[in-house]
């Protein structure tokens, strides 16, 4: 039994891989969790999970011939399955998409909760395609004006393709008393309930530049305890395995960029 | 030394920032004009990043730091990128060499939306407040503009579920 999570927001800097891996380490407690770089132009999660040395990434999936199998990119770190992608360019042209969707209809039918860490962008079919493969979509949001026209937009995008919103994390937070009360207007416009309201913390800067999820890094900071937050409120709903891996194998071959 | 952890050529020098900004870049990265007819002593750019927003640069060439050194890398055309996550820069991290966050996307770029957008990512000027809140609250209350935000992007998510081939998820 499996849930697919596009963790998504419409323009980079909003703690998206950050929330990513705090999410899948507290969800991590209850279930068994598989977090997936998805955003294959942009190697991001590998620098986050201490991850930059190893030799196997999603890019070996993806090119014809290596004889890699899907089990030799998944690392087993913090409780949880990470799916890295590989820094090399190069690679990354040479890589046939359409085994992207074969690796995560693999990796659902084992897993309960598999998390894609999406593209910070709406700008191109490889970029929108794990919000249309996911169930649902988690938004990760900051409190300004431009991330939550973005998150709209990211929002209308998913429901055009049939992919709800589990909520809406606001990330970032400075002023938690204004950002409350933005929530609660925001809400009229969400379809999904706000998960938390993380703080901004040193500790996830200081995480990302050891290398280690923040729930890992720094478990009592105040930014961790919101996540945490955050995954008891995201209410996991189990989609038969199958339907999930079918709709993966389905799915539509990305452009290169 | 830290080894390079990604590498790729450019169209401009706002796509290398925007890169370094989408991916949340610690450390630092080397911007390389390829277009080396129109460099005179040649080198590259240094700029040092927190979290995607660049904090100091220096021009390798010039020895230039701060605003001097974007005057120095301000070339049209391509750039090589080369990020170094979680490297220590090497551009000293003094006043001389110091930039304000959205400076870069300005003199390299001219590109004024992805100034705005680095200043926002800052932690400076989340320190200090950022955007007000109650403008937040405003544009929040404001539920024509954000119905029209909705409806444009259902209409493009619409045309370009037809092409690019998403005709079988999209939603009537």
């Amino acid at each position: 039994m499996v849930e697919a999570f596009a963790v998504a927001s419409g323009k980079g800097g909003t703690g998206k891989t950050t929330s990513t891996l705090a999410l899948g380490l507290a969800l991590a407690d209850d279930y068994d969790v598989t977090v997936v770089d998805a955003d294959t132009g942009m190697a991001n999660l590998l620098f986050h999970a201490g991850l930059a040395d190893v030799d196997v990434t999603l890019h070996d999936l993806l090119l014809a011939d290596t004889g890699a199998s899907v089990s030799d990119a998944v690392y087993e770190r913090h409780g949880m399955r990470v799916v890295p992608c590989g820094t090399s360019l190069s690679d990354f042209r040479a890589a046939e998409p359409e085994r992207l969707r074969d690796v995560v209809a693999e990796l659902a039918s084992d897993t309960d909760v598999l998390l894609l860490d999406s593209p910070a962008t709406l700008a191109s079919r490889d970029a929108v395609l794990p919000v249309v493969l996911a169930d649902r979509t988690v938004l990760v949001v900051e409190p300004t004006i431009p991330a939550i026209s973005d998150a709209l937009k990211v929002q209308e995008y998913a429901a055009s393709y049939g992919t709800d919103v589990a909520g809406v994390l606001f990330n970032r937070v400075t002023d938690g008393d204004a950002v409350d009360r933005v929530a609660e207007k925001a809400d009229r416009y969400f379809e999904g309930p706000t998960l938390a309201a993380v703080p901004e913390d040193d500790a996830a800067r200081a995480a990302r530049r050891a290398g280690e999820p923040l729930l890992a890094h720094a478990p009592d900071s105040d930014a961790a305890r919101a996540y945490r937050e955050a995954a008891d409120v995201l209410d996991v709903r189990a989609s038969d395995a199958d339907a999930v891996a079918d709709r993966f194998r389905s799915a539509v071959v990305p452009d290169q960029p | 030394m830290t080894p390079v952890s990604f590498s790729r050529v450019v169209e401009d020098a706002a796509a290398a920032l925007e890169l370094a900004l989408d991916r949340e870049l610690t450390g630092y990265a080397e911007f390389t004009p390829q277009d080396a007819l129109l460099l005179e002593d040649g080198g590259a750019g240094v700029l040092a990043f927190e979290a995607g927003v660049p904090t100091h640069v220096k021009h390798s060439g010039s020895g230039r730091g701060g605003d001097a050194a974007l005057a120095d890398l301000a070339v049209p055309g391509p750039l090589r990128v080369e990020c170094y996550a979680g490297g220590d820069p090497p551009v000293p991290e003094t006043d001389q060499f110091a930039v304000a966050p959205g400076t870069p996307a300005e003199r390299l770029a001219g590109d004024a939306d992805l100034a705005d957008r680095t200043r926002a990512a800052a932690p400076s000027d989340r320190a200090g407040g950022g955007e007000p809140m109650d403008a937040v609250e405003a544009f929040l209350e404001d539920d024509e503009k954000i119905d029209a935000i909705r409806e444009r992007a259902r209409e493009e998510a619409t045309e370009r579920a037809d092409e690019w081939g998403f005709e079988e998820f999209a939603e009537d």
